[in-house]
Formats: C-alpha cells, sequence, structure tokens
C-alpha cells in the first residue's frame, strides 16, 4: 500500500493545522504584537524626548523588541504537540518528521510574520523610522522572522519535556539568533547612511538558508531522543 | 507472524527486556498483561518505532520492521492515553488532519463513517477541549475504522478500554471483529481480560520475565 497522498500535499495540510490551531485562539499571535509594542513603548519612555538619540537606536530596538516578543512563544510549538501525543503519531505514520517539522517551522514564520506586517506602520510611527527603509525592513524582517522560527523550532525540540523548558530555551537560542540581530540591524543601518545593504542582506539570507537546511534534521533527531525517554 | 529475536530494551538507564525472545501470532488478537510498570507499553512503544532497540531484531516474516521506517508507519497504528488531539481542533478536524498525516485520501464519507462506528457523529464538530476522556479515547478510536478501509496490518493499542463506557467496548469489540476478518494483528496492552469476546493469545510478561 503507497501513500495517496504527494509529500507535498501531506506538507500543506500540516501548515493548514498549524494555522487552524493558531488562528482560532488568537491569543499568541496577539500576545506577541502586543509585548513587542510594550517593549518598544519602554525603550522610548526610557530614551525620553530626545530624537537625535533615537533616531541613531531606533533599528536596534526593532530588531530586539521583535526577537523578546517571538522567544516566549517558541516553546509552545512543540511543547502542546509534545503532551498530547501528536508527536507520538508523527513518528509512527510515513511522513518523514523532517518534513512535518519544516511545515511546523514556515507555517510558525507565516503567522507570526503576518501579524507583524500589518502592524508595522505602528513602529515605524513610533520609533520615528525613516520612509526610504521601509522596503529594507520589510524584506529583513520576513528573512529574519524565517531564520527565527527555524532556530526556534531547534530550541523547542532540544527543551521538550525539560521541566524549565521556558528558561533553558532563550539561554540556548538567543546565540544563534545574534547574527541575524547582527545583519538585520546592518540593513537598515547602511540605509540610514546611503550605502548599500545588498551585503548584509546577502548574509542574512545566506544564514536563513544554513538554517533552513541544518534546522529539521537536527530538531528531529532531538525529537526522537525526546519521545524515546 | 511478528519475530522480537534477543531484544533488549532500555528505558533510561534500566533494562526493562534483557534478550528475550517473543513470537505474535498474525492475524489474531495478542492481549499483553502484567502488573504495572513490567514493561507493557515500552514493549509496544519498542514496537512502534519509538523506543530504538539496544539490541536484536524485530521481523514480520523476513522483513526486518525498523530498516524501513516509512513503510513500517503505513502498516501500523498506535493509540495510548496522549491520543494525538489537538485541544483546539473539532474532532472531526482532529480525525482529518491525522489521516492526511497518514497520507490518506479520505473524503468526508470515509471520515463521517469513521466518527459512526464510534457513535462520535453528534460530537463531530465539538472541540476536543470541551470532551470528556472518554469521548477523546472515543474520537482517537475511529481511527481504527479508517485503517480498515487503508489495509493497515497492526493495530499497537496502549490500555485503549480504561475511559469507554459500556456501549463503547461493544463498538471497539466490533472494529477488532471486522480487523480481525480483513487478516489484521492486534497487539493490546491490558489489564481488563473479560471484555473481549474473542480467542485472544495471551502474552502474560509476568511470567516471561522469571
Amino acid at each position: 500500500m503507497s501513500l495517496q497522498l504527494s509529500f507535498i500535499q501531506i506538507f500543506i495540510s500540516h501548515i493548514k493545522r498549524e494555522f487552524l490551531i493558531n488562528f482560532r485562539s488568537l491569543v499568541d499571535v496577539i500576545s506577541i504584537i502586543s509585548f513587542m509594542i510594550l517593549i518598544v513603548t519602554l525603550f522610548i519612555l526610557g530614551i525620553g524626548p530626545f530624537e537625535e538619540k533615537l533616531r541613531l537606536i531606533s533599528n536596534a530596538i526593532f530588531w530586539i523588541g521583535l526577537i523578546l516578543a517571538i522567544i516566549p512563544s517558541l516553546e509552545k510549538t512543540l511543547q502542546r504537540d509534545y503532551d498530547n501525543g501528536w508527536l507520538d503519531q508523527s513518528i509512527t505514520s510515513p511522513t518523514p518528521m523532517e518534513l512535518i517539522l519544516l511545515s511546523k517551522s514556515l507555517a510558525y514564520w507565516l503567522i507570526v510574520i503576518i501579524p507583524l506586517v500589518i502592524s508595522l506602520p505602528l513602529f515605524i510611527v513610533l520609533l520615528n523610522i525613516n520612509l526610504k527603509l521601509i522596503p529594507w525592513l520589510l524584506i529583513s524582517i520576513l528573512v529574519g522572522g524565517l531564520s527565527i522560527s527555524l532556530i526556534g523550532i531547534i530550541g523547542s525540540a532540544l527543551t521538550l519535556g525539560a521541566k524549565r523548558g521556558n528558561i533553558l530555551l532563550p539561554i540556548l537560542i538567543i546565540p544563534l539568533i545574534i547574527p541575524i540581530l547582527i545583519f538585520g540591524v546592518g540593513i537598515s543601518e547602511t540605509v540610514r547612511i546611503n550605502e548599500s545593504p545588498i551585503g548584509n542582506l546577502f548574509l542574512l539570507i545566506g544564514f536563513t538558508l544554513i538554517y533552513l537546511v541544518i534546522s529539521p534534521f537536527i530538531s528531529a533527531f532531538l525529537i526522537r531522543i525526546a519521545i524515546s525517554r | 507472524m511478528l519475530y522480537l529475536q534477543d531484544v533488549t530494551i532500555k528505558r533510561g538507564s534500566k533494562i526493562v527486556f534483557y534478550n528475550w525472545n517473543a513470537r505474535i501470532k498474525n492475524s489474531k488478537i495478542t492481549i499483553i498483561s502484567g502488573k504495572n510498570g513490567v514493561g507493557k507499553s515500552t514493549l509496544l512503544r519498542a514496537i512502534a518505532g519509538m523506543i530504538p532497540l539496544e539490541q536484536g531484531i524485530v521481523k514480520n516474516y523476513n522483513n526486518e520492521i525498523f530498516k524501513d521506517k516509512i513503510k513500517w508507519g503505513q502498516n501500523l497504528i498506535y493509540i495510548d492515553s496522549k491520543s494525538g488531539l489537538s485541544r483546539d481542533l473539532t474532532v472531526y478536524e482532529n480525525l482529518k488532519t491525522w489521516s492526511q498525516m497518514k497520507g490518506w485520501n479520505t473524503s468526508d464519507n470515509d471520515l463521517q463513517k469513521a466518527l459512526e462506528s464510534v457513535d462520535m457523529l453528534n460530537y463531530k464538530n465539538l472541540y476536543v477541549s470541551q470532551c470528556s476522556e472518554g469521548l477523546k479515547k472515543r474520537a482517537a478510536l475511529s481511527r481504527l475504522y479508517l485503517s480498515l478501509l487503508f489495509n493497515i496490518e497492526f493495530w499497537l493499542l496502549d490500555e485503549p478500554t480504561n475511559e469507554l463506557d459500556q456501549k463503547s467496548i461493544i463498538l471497539f469489540n466490533k472494529l477488532i471483529q471486522r480487523f480481525l476478518e480483513n487478516k489484521g494483528t492486534v497487539l493490546l496492552a491490558c489489564h481488563e481480560l473479560k471484555l473481549f469476546d474473542f480467542n485472544y493469545e495471551l502474552l502474560n510478561l509476568d511470567l516471561l520475565k522469571k
């Protein structure tokens, strides 16, 4: 008996499942955006009414806010399916675990990135970001967001079944996110001083591609260990 | 026939089975019994491929089952107390996404019939977060009906009757009956043997380990 659905169809059905689960209760999505707004607002209030200061660090604030807002929700991506036994079912199904995890990280990327792009105008106003930066900012959060969700899946797989996973996870994955932060901010900064951001963009894309290749394999390996315990 | 040859299974640092041999007959129902903690679930999880064997092989006739995990995945259904139902989806959506993961092209009609086979059609659009434990178990067991349509060979069930009421147990027995008629093999861990009205093979781990 061979598979009736192709891997592509299975892949799409998994993405649909993630969307159903996450958009049915919008709590996770809203919490990411509102958390990011809070972080950015705190920075702005902390800096005080100095436009010059804000202009120098607004890109960094945006990226740090993005990373800090996404991290708390990363743990749940796999933990939920581990607790209810879905991962057990995945491992005893003919679909390769790697494919399931790739679809999970892509779905998570879309789930986080769509509301973020919608709320981008708000951050542009809050942080007084130059309008010529907008297309570059959009590209860099699209690419960087994919990286973060791919790394997040590794972290989430690593802390499966750990008692203090929510504390362990940021410690484990923030070092991996550092290149994304550097090149993400680099893109915006080079545009701000009127230079070409292509170099930074390529490096960001390069890192994302590396993570895209290794993340499903590493996290599938980690999940097999977590399930065999 | 499923042969376990010189199987050693470890759970953490504890050796649960050591150089152990067993045979599980095809087209029969084999009930694994034994006291708590003797290794019933571990055995089922190992055969399902979740716990890697330290040593030894498991053969289905002449094929080593773990050599081709994709093929083995097409051949079995594993259900335990954690049934893999997502709280935020309805009973119907859960069954649908699960069958897609198995790679099956199920029609709406198949899914309806599957839910009907465990008397869950009335609860089709109920969210799993609102289901009682018994309803959840029945929703998970509805997968067994689907497997009848797609030529699955093995059912590995870990205490499937735990939360079921009288009527559901009768329905469950009917499903097993149909599966055995289709030359299916059931491997079932359970304490209450009187629930099943078939000739079953008994694999008593208490006796085997002494």
